[in-house]
């Protein structure tokens, strides 16, 4: 029976058994018929019939049995066969089951984390359906703005019937009520978020519609993961409060653990629904800001709507809804083109994520790296399966000719290949698991801890499932079948050894190391320029010393003081830290450096024509007076801020370099004047009073960034919050107790939040870390796979030719020559490797534009390097089988003809 | 005693059937029983379930094809007939079943 027909078979089941039956009964009833036709009654004869056959069911049993049994014993034989083969060279199953893991291991991983951060849907009931609602500016074809007021909100809510609509915004809460900060992410909810996603809860009851209306009381709902770590299970947690910045909040119950709000990568903490912001904000709520764009809008099409009926019922109610929304404070022009706004859905099954835009692309990047290490790896595992398979050329042969189905064999070695590719795959799993979960630890940082669900689900099984079929089966199936289509004659009588000879045979398996050469070199090439564009980015000039300085944030919303009280309390704060023990200087600063946080505006001045309106962007940042000195930014010509720079009194600013020669070219600034574009015109004039040299504002590897420094005295303070830098003789972090009472002694209703300067500049090179990282484990990996592979090859060459080696040295030559010869066909691998290495190399490291930084994709000098370096352990490789054949004594070589 | 009998039987239950199906052509598992029982004088009689577990190993092992058809009776049976594999199966066995009985037969002559 063909190997389809027992597939089937195995798939029939039920109509097996059925047909089984038929033909049972059909035997019953024949041997009723002729019983009846020796006289005996219809009913006298079935049951005679019946009880001559036995027991039906008994018997269908074994029959079927059968079919089973012989599929299993097949198996079975295979599968104990390829176990003691294994078994008897335990050194190439070690070889083979590591190379495999590695590969499969490493893939995986980086597989997982794709999976998470971009496949996975979120984890709620008929994700696929979700939608996110967007702003299109006229005319721009991209994806929309995702970002709304809530007016537009309230709006979108009442009046369209396209969507049923949610809204969400992301929050910092603070649950001290004094002291340093404990900081939670939570999120501001519409009433509707929770009964459109679909959400249940794992304790008491979720937020609904009516919890969000202006006026409302503070409740909200906290996560498991939260619940359980502050009081101790979920049931505990309803009923309780819980204090956010400083306002106690009635917790109505609890989501369940698998649920963690619809941003990946992030650990939502806590919902309140969007009419409590008034609670916490007061006088500053943004519910009535029509120019503050806080919230995003998803939601689930109605009526089964698609999504071009869904896009122009939106668009349809925009004009509408943006005339009730409009901003009067707003210029005219930039009025008009809020009015001609429209609306638009996109899909977002897999939710937003931050995570994802930021990182997408290296994963993608790393998953090249990983597959192409998996690939050589698999060459590797190839060649040792052909050299085991030449070197069982005889059994096989013997086989053969002893009436063997050459198909049977074949299924035996492929078994081999299978059972080795499951083992190396059982065990990379495993180690995926570890591996991704370090991945995503150095990924994360203090102030941005990365949440993601990397269980395993489906999908990663099935990836790793396929690729070690593919894999067992890929680089099974050549050996095997070259290894059964040998004559049987030629290779019984030739020992098994002469046999395998032959320039064709073996030309696949040079081909294959020099593809491994190849590859191996273009991960090198790859690693070293990511690495070398890491060293650059962590070791440039930022325009300031980032060591032993300390960062604190202050927030003193809780003080209830007004605007100018704050301003005073943090003026003397400033004085106060500069009096502590241990503390060399200290500054103030609205922003500071590598935060990611940015302020920019447009400035004019005379003189000044920008290229464009993006051009004409510079960044602000309000500072006290000793910021520069406190972060070691040199000063190039003019003043510092002094006493003499008073709230209104003569606006100045201290520009950087960049500033200075893009807006007054080579003219000295100092004096020129400026005025800064805001929404309500222009400012009155600003007198530059100092240069500074470039410092790096919002990333390490940023073009040059026109800056402004203006007084804190002359500027709006961001909320309630001041940053302080100081700078200390010893470590920074051990001044923190220090500044702790020290706030506390001035109002212990101020929260503190402390950092580092070096810590927070290290957080900004997560990514280019990890690049470098990975991509140097796996290209020093892919080397050492790919030398293994060279060095199994020459091996096995030298082995093959040992009677020519024999013989050549027995003829008088000299052993040098024999080195040189072996030592020449390796060079000859390596050269075509190179060759072949570089340029795909050239072409394909452009793709790593976006991750260099201070090199081009082309470096001759990592080229170089990546090349020297595979040539070293190439030879080295190559080195010891030459030795071997060097040392080669001519008679035993020849014995072993 | 019985268990004897099947494993004897059972060994050369396939060459039976084999034969049987070369001789007749096609026939269901019934006719093939009755046959044996009327080819060799009542003195062979097929344990009837061991028939069938016999039959579907035969089609595994590529002997024999089957194939559902109607009888005079317009009943529905499933047909079996022999393949070219199990033509060559029926020269081995037949070959090693003659040196086995002559084999067994010499040594019994053997006073």
């Amino acid at each position: 029976m063909a190997w389809y027909q027992r597939l089937r078979n195995l798939m029939r089941g039920d109509a097996l058994s059925h047909d089984l039956d038929r033909e049972l009964q059909f035997h019953i009833a024949e041997r009723a018929d002729e019983l009846m036709g020796q006289g005996m009654s219809e009913r006298d004869a079935l049951r005679e019939a019946r009880r001559r056959f036995g027991h039906v069911q008994q018997q269908k049993e074994r029959t079927r049995d059968v079919d089973v049994v012989v599929w299993l014993d097949s198996l079975a034989a295979d599968v104990r066969y390829a176990l003691r083969a294994l078994r008897h060279s335990p050194a190439f199953t070690f070889v083979a089951v590591l190379s495999i893991a590695l590969g499969v291991g490493a893939n995986t991983a980086i597989f997982s984390l794709i999976n998470a951060v971009m496949l996975k849907s979120l984890p709620v009931p008929h994700a696929e359906e979700l939608v996110r609602v967007v702003r299109k500016e006229s005319g721009d074809q991209g994806p929309g703005n995702p970002t709304f007021t809530n007016p537009l909100w309230e709006q979108i809510r009442d009046h369209q019937d396209a969507v049923d609509a949610f809204a969400y915004g992301d929050a910092s809460f603070n649950l001290a009520t004094g002291g340093e900060a404990r900081r939670i992410d939570g999120n501001w909810v519409s009433g509707s978020f929770f009964p459109v996603l679909g959400a249940r809860p794992l304790a008491g009851r979720l937020l609904t519609r009516s919890d969000d209306n202006r006026g409302c009381p503070a409740v909200g709902v906290v996560s498991a993961g939260f619940a359980a770590r502050e009081y101790g299970s979920a049931e505990g947690a309803v009923g309780r409060t819980v204090s956010l910045d400083g306002h106690p909040f009635a917790i109505v119950g609890v989501t369940e653990p698998s649920f963690f709000g619809v941003d990946v990568g992030s650990r939502v903490q806590v919902y309140a629904p969007i009419c409590t912001e008034a609670i916490v904000h007061g006088a500053a709520s943004d519910l009535d800001g029509r120019s503050s764009w806080w919230l995003q809008l998803m939601g689930r099409p109605r009526n089964h709507y698609a999504a071009e009926q869904v896009n122009a019922r939106l668009a349809a109610a925009a004009s509408a809804i943006e005339a009730a929304t409009l901003p009067g404070d707003w210029p005219a022009d930039i009025q008009a083109a809020y009015l001609h706004t429209s609306l638009g859905a996109e899909p977002a099954a897999t939710g937003f994520s931050d995570v994802r835009e930021r990182y997408s692309g290296a994963l993608f990047a790393l998953m090249v790296v990983v597959g192409v290490v998996l690939l050589i790896a698999c060459a590797n595992v190839g060649h040792l399966l052909m050299a085991r398979a030449a070197a069982r050329q005889r059994e096989m042969a013997l086989r053969l000719a002893l009436g063997a189905g050459r198909g049977r064999l074949i299924r035996q070695l492929l078994t081999e290949s299978l059972l080795l590719a499951l083992a190396g795959s059982a065990l990379g799993a495993a180690f995926a698991r570890w591996a991704s979960g370090v991945v995503v630890g150095m990924l994360s940082s203090r102030h941005n801890q990365i949440w993601l669900d990397l269980g395993l689900d489906l999908y990663v099984l099935g990836f790793t499932i396929g690729v070690a079929l593919l894999t067992g089966v890929l680089f099974g199936l050549v050996p095997a079948w070259r290894a059964t289509r040998a004559a049987p004659q030629a290779a019984l009588q030739a020992q098994g050894r002469a046999a395998t000879s032959g320039p064709a045979r073996f030309a696949i398996t040079r081909g294959q190391v020099v593809g491994q050469v190849a590859l191996s070199l273009v991960l090198l090439v790859a690693a070293g320029l990511l690495l070398r564009s890491f060293q650059k980015l962590v070791t440039l000039d930022p325009g300031f010393r980032r060591e032993g300085v300390l960062l604190v944030s202050m927030d003193g919303a809780n003080t209830g003081y007004p605007k100018e009280q704050l301003r005073t309390m943090y003026h003397d704060m400033l004085e106060r830290l500069r009096a502590l023990p241990g503390v060399r200087s200290a500054g103030a600063s609205l922003i500071t450096p590598i935060s990611g946080m940015g302020w920019n505006g447009n400035i004019e001045a005379n003189g000044f024509v920008p290229k464009s309106d993006r051009d004409g962007i510079v960044w602000f940042n309000g500072v006290s007076d000793g910021y520069f000195a406190t972060l070691g930014t040199r000063r190039v010509a003019g003043r510092d801020f002094g006493p003499q720079d008073v709230t209104g009194g003569t606006s100045v600013a201290i520009v950087n370099e960049s500033l200075a020669r893009k807006v007054f070219g080579a003219a000295n600034p100092i004096g020129r004047l400026f005025r800064i574009r805001n929404g309500r015109g222009l400012s009155a004039p600003t007198e530059v009073v100092g240069v500074v040299q470039d410092a790096k504002y919002r990333r390490l590897n940023e073009d040059e960034t026109a800056t402004a420094y203006l007084p804190l005295t002359q500027t709006d303070p961001f909320g309630s919050s001041m940053n302080f830098e100081v700078r200390s003789y010893g470590d920074p972090m051990a001044l923190v107790p220090a500044v702790r009472t020290l706030a506390g002694g001035v109002n212990g209703a101020i929260s503190l939040d402390f950092t580092t300067l070096s810590e927070q500049v290290a957080a900004s090179l997560a990514r280019p870390r990890l690049l470098a990282t990975l991509s140097a484990f796996f290209g020093v990996l892919a080397l050492l796979l790919a030398t293994v592979g060279l060095y199994g090859t020459v091996a096995y060459s030298v082995a093959r030719r040992q009677g020519e080696i024999g013989i050549r040295i027995a003829l008088g030559a000299d052993r040098s020559r024999v080195v040189r010869m072996i030592l020449g066909e390796v060079g000859r691998l390596m050269a075509g490797g190179v060759v072949l290495g570089t340029l795909i190399a050239l072409a394909a490291t452009r793709l790593l534009g976006t991750f260099l930084y201070g090199l081009t994709a082309t470096d001759p000098a990592t080229i170089v390097l990546a090349v020297a370096s595979l040539a070293a352990v190439a030879i080295a490789a190559g080195a010891v089988p030459a030795w071997r054949a060097a040392r080669l004594d001519p008679m035993e070589a020849l014995r072993e003809e | 005693m019985e268990r004897q009998r099947n494993d004897i039987l059972q060994g050369t239950l396939a060459l039976l059937v084999l034969r049987t199906l070369s001789v007749h052509g096609p026939l269901h598992g019934y006719a093939i029983t009755r046959h044996i029982q009327t080819a060799s004088d009542e003195l062979l009689r097929v344990e009837e379930g061991s028939l069938y577990p016999a039959l579907h190993r035969m089609e595994q092992d590529g002997w024999v094809k089957a194939e559902w058809g109607t009888t005079e009776k317009n009943r529905q049976a499933r047909l079996y007939s022999l393949t070219a594999a199990g033509r060559r199966q029926l020269e081995q066995e037949q070959e090693s079943w003659d040196r086995l009985t002559l084999g067994v037969s010499r040594v019994l002559r053997y006073a």
